[in-house]
């Protein structure tokens, strides 16, 4: 079994399936990082990404054009986020209630529609199959590793990584970045200087339903070519942790989105390996347990350095 | 010298009905720095929260530069270039130096000016640190830096802001001796390059020492301004404490017995280090109060939290009837007969969203009487706080009323009945009529000497010189964590000699009661 | 039993709230329907009609009052506990290890026991991000989804390699408990089944350990004012753990019930979020537990209207989910009930607020 997990990587299909894994874990994540960084916790990223899953293929499929699909699903996203944004801080409901709210709404939703425009409870395929292309570069798909590497994949998966380096010039490189940051980490301060605090927390919801529609455009146009009720399956939360996980940076959260598309690469390799031994669900429980791992390590750093601090 | 800002009969009465200025007046000359003083609560800082734009008045205008002028928020103050240094520093932490100046202005570069210009930043702080000689990295973390440094952090925002009128708040609150020493450099600086500045404090060393001028504040009112070179601390002093309603306080001579509570060589440390209260000792015996007077932040939250097991870092010792404390949880402190009304009845004293028999019953839901099985005994329960509040005279509709929907003076009546009815050999009573109304403020005072007379051994802690005066046998005044003095409360003691130790006018003559 | 008037306001504000999110229910179901009346009378109607569907409800009510009840006490002690799923499972597992594999005892013995198990498994699941928090300052949101994850993981790990039963099939589930562990219908031919009785019997235990025990009262005044309990003696960090290992305890019940009255085996996924309705019950019956028994109800009904509505009509039963998703966020909505309260305040005051 371990040979054939090994096999994969070295013919680099365990790679390719990461990449493939990849995207929704990104953006999700990336979504929340926005949000987080603008101190608030957005849990209603698998509410946002199911609402764009099922908009973005619909509107796809509708219009037979895969780049209206994104443009919609994320549209729609967005204007969920922004309803949170309204509830949250015009309404004053809490932030955990309101992403509850969003992600059984998502799921509600979804399937409603499903069912009145296509009547189905399950999942829709359209007639005409709809789909993000793949990016197969000339010349080098023709080189043997590089090739594999390199081209083929989806579209979502370079525009993930591009979004990676996308936010990491928001939030460290321009006055909006410092302003989120200062919400978020001393509001107060961000007040005294005629930072809406208010006006910033919007627009990192809003943010929020940008990269979740993204990821769920994907899932439903990308991984596969079809909407299945509640398809996100728990990616909306894995984001949160890997927000965790990467220590609230972007590229820490590349990297932590990687070791999770992993875990979930090597999940899918072994369950399909003939024979397999080590039981899918107990790899599958990894990023979890390292998350939550990190989450008490990340406390303690903080802790002892106010130690040090007290001690001075 | 021209007055650059004149406030005129400025009022602030605030929804809850509270009259935070009635009637303040004051100006300020271009270039000068002009210190603003008064007890807790005189007006200072509503006064200059309007001045801010974090306040609106109720009344009152505001002219700048002959002009007037309609301050709606920190913006337009910054906009007629007033900055301030708020007590309580607004910076983010993760934050460089740099960084934390140019925010919210930062300078802007590349396509549309969409990016932040961290060079630029950078050189722009240098600039302002090499003008002003302020010294700070301006690559360095917030977080990493002194408290010293984090204020010229704070100045170097509103300079950076172009601010030409810089109100401090109690600047040097947090800072060390030699750091005050600097500040004070910088701030001569400042107005010598034609900065005008106010500055807020308590400290009249300190007044001395910088002002150009000082306006008292007493009770929400302009007392007076002064030149400072035509006055004097003790002039100043009795300004600030000048006696205004005379609360009388009938109780007779007290009877001192055994010593109660022992506190030796007392110092804590704030988390950065420095000392917030240095080797305080006293001994407190049954029988008597002992009023510790002194300006709010001068060790007393430091003391009481020693004393009552808040705070477990401070070196020393405190021993309650021989038995020291330094190892007991708050519970046992508590179990062992020493009763707390705590300076803050809102957060600490009393759960608002309980009921009035929730409240009454803190220390006694686990003692065995009030137990029926497994259950607390609802019916002796609901008994004993109907008696507290009749005994208390608690002004409620019944005692499922939730404690957040009576006034103050109840709530706080309900603090003390609490602490009180559990006959304690020893009472701490911090700031224990704070804002409470004159009928709850005579009952409170009459319940304490009532302990007092019973035998137990009482510590006030108050900002209020007037209670402390009219409540306590024996005074302590704490100035800059240090117990600079140990009165007898005798005919001839006046307000103005505590004020004079309160304001750190007078030292050393400590009266050290160590036996 | 406090504020009445505040008590009279909140629960007019939250029947305002049911009705304003039912009203918008119906509205879509105009939208979308070519049968609305007869959509609205299976999704309304029905569920209360005939034995079958009413049984149902209040067997569909009974995990929603033990999840339900769960939150209750982490939220009634300031904790954000999202973790009431993922105990539900190691309840469930626990119980359904003692249901399964204990053969020959009496119903007498072994329900309770397997009640017993069911609490410990439970519990002690709970007990870890409790824990984290209280001594880690570990935030219970995220440590709690992730050991949502965990136990199901885990649990469905074990269904699939450990426990499995040989004659399952494709199902992925354990052998059959014993006769002895099962719990019947109460009246024969009324679908409820005894979990309904122990679910009230949770209620009522719930209650009196809130209201009526020093360990109640230590863990409201906890989460109503951290500082004060604190200057009172009480040990916050203890209550904060007890809390969530009882939220625990209770979620885990809910899990074995399911399987001891409902399943009869302990099945993969058999949940479905049941943890997670958990938290909108609470929230509808603002954290009382008395007040879950009827937002359970409700809840219940919601779900099998929702099912009748599917099955008789052309309007999917996911339309219940929508109506609930408005609810939580009507019902939750600081802003309109402060503002119930302040034009209460300004009419009987007298004084109008300025604005």
């Amino acid at each position: 079994m371990l040979s054939s997990i090994w096999e994969q990587f070295i013919n680099l299909s365990l790679i390719v399936i990461v990449l493939r894994m990849l995207p929704p874990i990104l953006l999700g994540a990336l979504g929340g990082l926005m949000t987080d960084r603008a101190g608030v916790i957005n849990i209603g990223i698998e509410g946002l990404m199911l609402v764009s899953a099922f908009s973005s293929i619909a509107i796809g499929a509708w219009t037979n054009n895969w780049f209206l699909g994104v443009v919609g699903g994320t549209a729609a996203s967005m204007l969920v986020s922004y309803a949170m944004a309204f509830f949250n801080l015009k309404m004053k409901v809490d932030i955990i209630v309101i992403g509850f709210a969003v992600n059984i709404f998502g799921a509600g939703i979804t399937v409603l529609l499903m069912s009145i425009l296509f009547g189905s409870h399950g999942n829709y395929i359209p007639a005409t199959p709809v789909s993000i292309p793949a990016i197969v570069i000339p010349f080098i798909d023709q080189i043997p590793v590089i090739g594999k590497l390199l081209s083929g994949h989806n579209l979502m998966v370079w525009i993930s990584i591009l979004a990676v380096v996308f936010c990491y010039f928001i939030i460290y490189h321009t006055p909006y970045g410092f302003h989120l940051r200062a919400t978020g980490e001393e509001p107060s301060a961000a007040r005294s200087l005629g930072i809406r605090v208010e006006r910033i927390q919007y627009s990192a919801l809003i943010w929020s339903g940008f990269f979740s529609g993204l990821a769920g455009a994907y899932l439903s146009m990308g991984m596969t070519s079809m909407f299945v009720r509640d398809m996100t399956a728990g990616t909306g939360f894995l984001a949160l942790a890997v927000v965790i996980f990467g220590n609230k940076n972007p590229f820490g959260i590349l990297f932590g989105s990687l070791v999770f598309a992993l875990a979930q690469a090597v999940t899918l390799v072994i369950e399909t390996a003939p024979g397999n031994a080590v039981p899918s669900q107990l790899i599958k429980m990894v990023p979890y347990t390292v998350t939550i791992i990190a989450l008490v390590v990340y406390a303690l750093r903080k802790r002892s350095y106010k130690k040090i601090r007290t001690s001075a | 010298m021209y007055d650059l800002l004149e406030m005129r009969n400025i009022h602030k009465v605030y929804p809850n009905g509270t009259k935070a200025n009635k009637g303040v007046s004051f100006s300020v000359r271009k270039g000068e720095i002009h210190a603003l003083v008064g007890e807790n609560g005189a007006g200072k800082s509503t006064l200059m929260k309007i001045l801010f734009g974090l306040e609106a008045p109720t009344e009152g205008d505001i002219y700048y530069n002959g002009e007037k002028i309609v301050l709606k928020s920190p913006k337009d103050a910054i906009k007629y270039e007033i900055g301030m240094v708020h007590q309580h520093f607004m910076l983010v932490p993760s934050f460089t130096v740099a960084q934390n100046i140019v925010l919210g202005s930062e300078p802007r570069k590349g396509a549309l000016s969409s990016l932040a210009d961290h060079k630029r930043a950078i050189a722009e702080t240098d600039k302002l640190i090499q003008e002003f000689g302020l010294q700070v990295d301006p690559q360095a973390k917030v977080e990493h830096i002194s408290v010293g440094l984090k204020q010229r952090v704070e100045i170097l925002k509103v300079l950076y802001r172009g601010a030409r009128l810089i109100i401090l708040d109690e600047p040097t609150a947090v800072l060390t001796p030699q750091e005050t020493v600097e500040l004070f450099q910088s701030l001569r600086k400042l107005v010598n390059q034609g900065y005008t500045i106010i500055f807020i404090t308590h400290k009249l060393n300190e007044v001395m020492e910088i002002s150009d001028r000082i306006t008292v504040l007493r009770a929400g009112k302009t007392i007076s301004t002064l030149d400072t070179a035509a006055t004097s601390k003790e002039e100043i002093s009795r300004l600030m404490v000048g006696r205004d309603v005379l609360l009388r306080v009938e109780k007779g001579p007290a009877k001192p017995k055994e010593t109660v509570l022992s506190v030796r060589k007392l110092s804590d440390f704030t988390e950065t280090g420095k000392a917030i209260l240095k080797d305080v000792s006293f001994e407190l015996r049954a029988g008597e109060i002992l009023g510790i007077a002194g300006v709010e932040g001068n060790g007393q939250t430091e003391l009481i939290n020693a004393i009552t097991g808040f705070s477990k870092t401070y070196e020393g010792s405190v021993h309650f009837l021989n038995e020291a404390l330094s190892g007991k949880t708050i519970k046992e402190i508590r179990d062992i007969g020493i009763g707390h009304i705590p300076e803050d009845r809102q957060t600490k004293g009393a759960c608002l969203t309980s009921s009035v028999k929730e409240n009454l019953i803190l220390d006694l839901y686990q003692d065995k009487q009030f137990r029926r099985g497994p259950f607390l005994n609802q019916r002796k329960i609901r008994t004993h706080a109907k008696r507290l509040i009749e005994q208390f005279d608690i002004r409620t509709t019944s005692e499922d009323t939730l404690a957040g929907s009576l006034s103050g003076g109840n709530i706080q009546k309900i603090v003390v009945a609490r602490e009180v009815s559990k006959s304690p050999k020893l009472l701490i009573a911090a700031q224990p009529t704070r804002g409470v109304d004159i009928g709850s403020i005579e009952f409170i005072h009459k319940e304490i000497v009532k302990k007092r007379d019973e035998g137990t051994a009482v510590l006030l802690v108050s900002a209020e010189l007037t209670e402390v005066m009219s409540l306590s046998d024996r005074i302590g005044v704490l100035y800059n964590g240090e117990l600079v003095a140990v009165l007898e409360n005798s005919e001839d003691l006046t307000e103005e000699e505590i004020g004079f130790y309160m304001l750190g006018v007078k030292k050393g003559e400590k009266k050290a009661v160590t036996s | 039993m406090k504020n009445r008037s505040a008590i009279y306001l909140d629960v007019i504000g939250i029947i305002g709230a049911v009705l304003a999110a039912l009203v918008i229910g119906i509205i879509i179901i105009f939208c979308v329907s070519n049968e609305p009346i007869s959509a609205i009378h299976a999704f309304l109607v029905e569920p209360l009609t005939n034995a079958f569907t009413l049984g149902s409800v209040l067997n569909r009510m009974v995990p929603l009052v033990f999840t339900g009840l769960a939150i209750v006490v982490v939220f009634q002690s300031g904790v954000f506990s999202m973790g009431a799923e993922g105990q539900l499972y190691i309840g469930a597992l626990t119980g359904a290890l003692a249901a399964v594999y204990i053969p020959g005892l009496s119903p007498w013995l072994h329900i309770p026991l397997v009640i017993l198990c069911s609490i410990v498994g439970g519990g002690l699941f709970g007990m870890l991000p409790g824990l984290l928090k209280a001594y880690f300052k570990a935030d219970e949101i995220v440590s709690t989804l992730m050991f949502n994850f965990i136990a199901v993981l885990f649990v469905s790990y074990l269904l699939n390699n450990v426990f499995k039963d040989a004659s399952s099939g494709g199902f992925a589930r354990t052998p059959y408990i014993q006769d002895s562990a099962k719990l019947f219908q109460i009246i024969p031919g009324f679908p409820t089944h005894y979990g309904f009785i122990i679910a009230l019997l949770a209620v009522a235990v719930v209650y009196l350990l809130l209201y009526k025990t020093r360990t109640g009262y230590e863990l409201r005044l906890v989460g109503k004012n951290p500082l004060f309990a604190q200057y009172g003696g009480i040990k916050t960090k203890k209550v904060i753990v007890l809390s969530i290992t009882i939220s625990g305890a209770l979620a885990g019940l809910g899990g074995a019930v399911e399987v001891m009255g409902v399943h009869g085996a302990l099945k993969d996924n058999f949940s479905a979020g049941l943890g997670f309705d958990g938290i909108i019950v609470s929230l509808l019956a603002r954290n009382h537990p008395v007040a879950v028994i009827i937002t359970a109800f409700f809840y219940a009904y919601l779900q099998i209207g929702g099912q009748t509505m599917q099955a008789n009509s052309d309007v999917p039963r996911d339309l219940a989910i929508i109506i609930q998703a408005i609810l939580v966020v009507f019902v939750s909505s600081q802003a309109i009930f402060n503002y119930l309260k302040q034009r209460k305040a300004s009419r009987t005051g007298g004084a109008s607020i300025a604005k």
